[in-house]
């Protein structure tokens, strides 16, 4: 539906909406998980240097990857449909 | 779909109703997904309709792919098809979520409670009346449960459906809320050991609680945010359904919709008048105080305009139908009080902004706190005896991890910024109906929220201040005229301008007959252009005219001159009438104020606002105006193309200056003034020029603008305190910013419980607006009347000052 104009033609040479936000989606879920990943692995080992135990240094790796994926997906996410746009 | 054009002819505009926005940050959410949409020009979401509205170019966007794009990142898109479809539709959507929200509250609330007492049963008087096995962890979790998962299941599956496509919003804090507490609980009953501070940590309390609070706050919030939009559902009842049709000489009863223009309608007395018209025949008195606000029924007979959606009271009359179906005043009224409350105003800007980032600052505040105490506060302050804020539940045995985790859950649920979501456009909705109530329609919540910022109002006179027709103001016989009265004296001025068109002599006409004096026939007529007029009447040589037509005729006026003087001191004009070669009087005739203005004027100065005049007449005429009703500064002989250069010098002056004129004449000043206010439009509301349009030729209406404006906008700022206060004041408690002194922290039901006190606080306060009524209306309803009161003393709704 998105890939007609009015008249029932197709568009030429504009990427779907549903595609590029698809695309969109893809790539910034990808960066969130690195970026949320190293922060929760980071998280993970200064909690193991300290000596903390198994279950806090686990459960706050996960917490930390959580806010951080939640902090990071909506800034990622507009980061690169500004890129998308830009192409 | 609703569809309506702007006035280029390349953009369209289309109204989408978005479902299950929530807050602020929701609202930001959607009006990103839509902006960035190619050919989507400007995007307006309001979180208090639950409407989107959309500019674009055609064809380069399709309405479908904006539909799509709010449906991608979790909202549900309706079709709007008509206005009154859309009340009926958010009516009912209201109504199922009031069912729904209260089914979870029956639910939860009871369970909530039974597991609470079972949690604390170990504390005060609760052993005595408490079973020890309502104590059992399992048993607290099994009832939990299907809390979490019934009426907590909207909160993860709306928070799901949003970090989908990356958008995150008040939802998310809720569920990672319940779904942390609900989770630490289920690991320390199964297993203690884990380290996540044990059988004294488990927080099934806290997760239905919670829960339980969201939902009351949803349910309350559902309840009281559908009342803000109740101006427009009475307006839209006024729609009459049925008109009695004149047609091939039968009454036919016919819907109001399909009445055409030109039918005869008739209508009895007690019925709703169907469509506008024009009143053929009959005599009646007609309430239009729900379109008008004015408060006494008004007077109707051949020739006079008829308002569909009014009352007709007393007589039976029969009407030409001008207008229909969306060309009435009704439907033109609800079009432009529906628009004013889909508009946003600069303030709600702000606030949406700050709310849209609020979410995620919030959350990073949140992994913030959780390093903090994780890393620092723990082991610095962390003691076995803290307990719960208004709790008895300690933490003793709670780790480093359970500890952080609380804390940081906590800043989560508590900043949740949802009535801040709510706090501007419930209010401007609420005013924006208060004032159509009483015939004042805001063209935008902007228009409202400039119209409570004014410092200067600018009148224009001519049409505004005065009635701008010449009336007829003094009539003096002269002392050597032995036996003439005034009352002939003007009869037979009267006689001598019945054949002329000119402005001064129809006056003198229309003076005569409203005394019901009769005209007599001229034997002869002559009109000196720029001097005045003679005749014969009566076998009298008759001159009525200026100065120089008495000099040129050599007739002594030295007895009239002193009076003529003042008169014109006082911006008048003075004609000396001569019978037979000698003075025989002289009429003042000038443009007279209208009833209110003097009155409206005083209401002003007394708000503190510098009131200015401007007009194209000369500095002696506008400044004996301007000493009538108390203007504080004239602009005199300003031709009407500078009049908004007038407003710009004033603008200049760092002044916020309101422009009132009859729209027509004066569009450009009003279109140049912080706000135009347009004036007595009467039926014809769309045509107007101006951001604010007053239904009626009363100027105390700007007043009763001025008095809404600022309420709202005061309801606005208390909202906004509401809203934000609670997150201001109770972060910093939540991260635990306190607890090193006090060793209390505050727990995530208590948080829900603040955060939902919030959004009701907000809900309630802008219900108060609607027991707002203006000065005016006030005094009018005081029966008892005093002395420099004003008031209405007469059946044909003319006020006098006593």
């Amino acid at each position: 539906m998105g890939d007609y104009n009015r008249d029932g033609h197709k568009h030429k040479g504009v990427m779907p909406v549903e595609r590029t936000e698809r695309n969109v989606g893809r790539v910034s879920t990808l960066t969130c998980m690195a970026i949320s990943g190293a922060l929760a692995l980071s998280f993970f080992a200064l909690a193991s240097l300290l000596g903390y135990p198994v279950v806090a240094r686990v459960g706050g790796a996960v917490w930390v990857f959580l806010l951080s994926m939640i902090v990071s997906l909506p800034l990622v996410t507009s980061y690169w449909k500004r890129r998308h746009k830009g192409d | 779909m609703m569809t309506q054009h702007t006035d280029t002819k390349e953009m369209a505009s289309v109204v989408l109703p978005v479902r299950g926005m929530s807050c602020a940050s929701c609202v930001a959410h959607v009006e990103l997904a839509l902006r960035e949409l190619p050919g989507v020009s400007h995007v307006v979401v309001n979180l208090a309709t639950g409407t989107a509205r959309v500019e674009y170019t055609p064809g380069v966007v399709l309405v479908d792919q904006m539909k799509q794009a709010v449906r991608n990142i979790g909202y549900e898109v309706t079709e709007k098809v008509e206005a009154e479809e859309v009340v009926d539709r958010e009516r009912e959507e209201r109504q199922q979520e009031i069912r729904r929200q209260g089914l979870y509250l029956l639910f939860a609330a009871p369970v909530s409670l039974i597991i609470m007492l079972g949690t604390f049963r170990d504390y005060w008087i609760l052993p005595y009346f408490v079973p020890e096995w309502l104590g059992n962890k399992l048993l607290l979790g099994l009832l939990a449960t299907p809390i979490v998962l019934g009426p907590g299941r909207q909160f993860f599956v709306n928070s799901f459906r949003g970090l989908r496509h990356g958008v995150t919003d008040m939802n998310l804090l809720y569920a990672t809320g319940i779904g942390a507490a609900y989770l630490i609980a289920v690991i320390n009953t199964l297993w203690p050991e884990a380290g996540f501070g044990g059988k004294g940590a488990t927080f099934y309390e806290s997760a239905a609680l919670l829960t339980t609070f969201i939902v009351l706050g949803r349910w309350l919030e559902a309840l009281t945010r559908g009342r803000t939009s109740e101006a427009i559902r009475k307006l839209m009842s006024l729609k009459p359904k049925v008109a009695r049709v004149l047609r091939n000489g039968q009454e036919l009863e016919l819907p109001a919709d399909d009445v055409q223009v030109g039918d005869l309608v008739s209508v009895r007395p007690g019925e709703s008048i169907p469509v506008d018209g024009l009143v053929l025949e009959g005599y009646s008195a007609v309430d239009e105080s729900m379109i008008t606000g004015e408060s006494i029924p008004v007077e109707k007979k051949t020739g006079d305009e008829v308002i569909g959606g009014t009352m007709n009271k007393t007589g039976a009359f029969q009407f030409k139908a001008t207008k229909v179906g969306k060309e009435t005043a009704l439907a033109q009224i609800i079009k432009l009080v529906e628009d004013a409350q889909a508009s946003k105003a600069p303030i709600q800007k702000l606030a949406d902004w700050v709310a849209g980032h609020f979410i995620l600052g919030v959350h990073a505040l949140a992994l913030l706190v959780f390093a903090f105490w994780f890393f620092l506060g723990y082991s610095y302050f962390f003691d076995p005896s803290t307990s719960f804020l208004l709790s008895p539940h300690k933490l003793g045995e709670i780790g480093v991890f359970g500890f952080s985790l609380l804390l940081s859950i906590t800043v989560l649920v508590i900043s949740c910024p949802c009535a801040v979501g709510l706090a501007t456009p419930s209010a401007m909705m609420a005013g924006a109906g208060k004032a159509a109530e009483h015939g004042v329609l805001f063209k935008g919540a902007d228009a409202i929220e400039a119209t409570s910022k004014l410092t200067t109002i600018i009148f224009d006179k001519t049409g505004t201040l005065t009635k701008g027709e010449p009336s007829v103001t003094d009539v003096s016989v002269n002392g050597s005229m032995n036996g003439l009265m005034d009352d002939e004296l003007l009869a037979l001025a009267a006689s001598v301008e019945k054949g002329s068109e000119h402005p001064l002599g129809e006056a003198i006409v229309r003076a005569t007959q409203e005394r019901g004096l009769a005209i007599a026939d001229v034997e002869s007529f002559n009109a000196i252009p720029g001097h005045g007029v003679e005749a014969r009447c009566q076998d009298h040589e008759v001159l009525l005219g200026n100065r120089k037509l008495m000099s040129d005729r050599e007739v002594d006026i030295q007895g009239l001159l002193l009076q003529a003087e003042a008169l014109e001191q006082e911006g008048k004009t003075v004609m000396f009438v001569a019978v037979d070669g000698k003075a025989a009087g002289l009429i003042a005739v000038a443009d007279t104020l209208k009833d209110f203005s003097k009155e409206a004027l005083e209401r002003l100065h007394r708000l503190g606002l510098e009131v200015v005049m401007i007009t194209g007449d000369n500095q002696r005429t506008a400044q004996a105006i301007a000493r009538q009703v108390g203007i504080d500064r004239v602009l005199a002989e300003v031709l009407p193309q500078d009049k908004a250069e007038e407003v710009r010098k004033l603008q200049a002056q760092g002044k916020r200056v309101a422009m009132v004129g009859d729209g027509i004449n004066d569009a450009p000043a009003l279109a140049q003034a912080d706000v135009g206010i347009a004036i007595g439009s009467g039926t014809d509301v769309a045509k107007e020029t101006g951001h604010v349009i007053l239904i009626k030729e009363d100027l105390r209406d700007v007043v009763v603008a001025l008095e809404v404006a600022k309420a709202t906008m005061r309801k606005v700022k208390q909202n906004l305190f509401w809203a934000f206060g609670y997150n201001t004041v109770m972060i910093p408690v939540a991260a635990g910013v306190f607890y090193p002194l006090a060793k209390l922290v505050v727990s995530p039901e208590i948080a829900a419980f603040l955060m939902a006190t919030s959004s009701v606080s907000v809900t309630l306060n802008t219900l108060l607006l609607k027991r707002f009524a203006p000065t005016l209306k006030r005094e009018e309803q005081q029966p008892a009347l005093t002395a420099g009161q004003w008031a209405t003393t007469t059946a044909t709704g003319i006020n006098i000052k006593e």
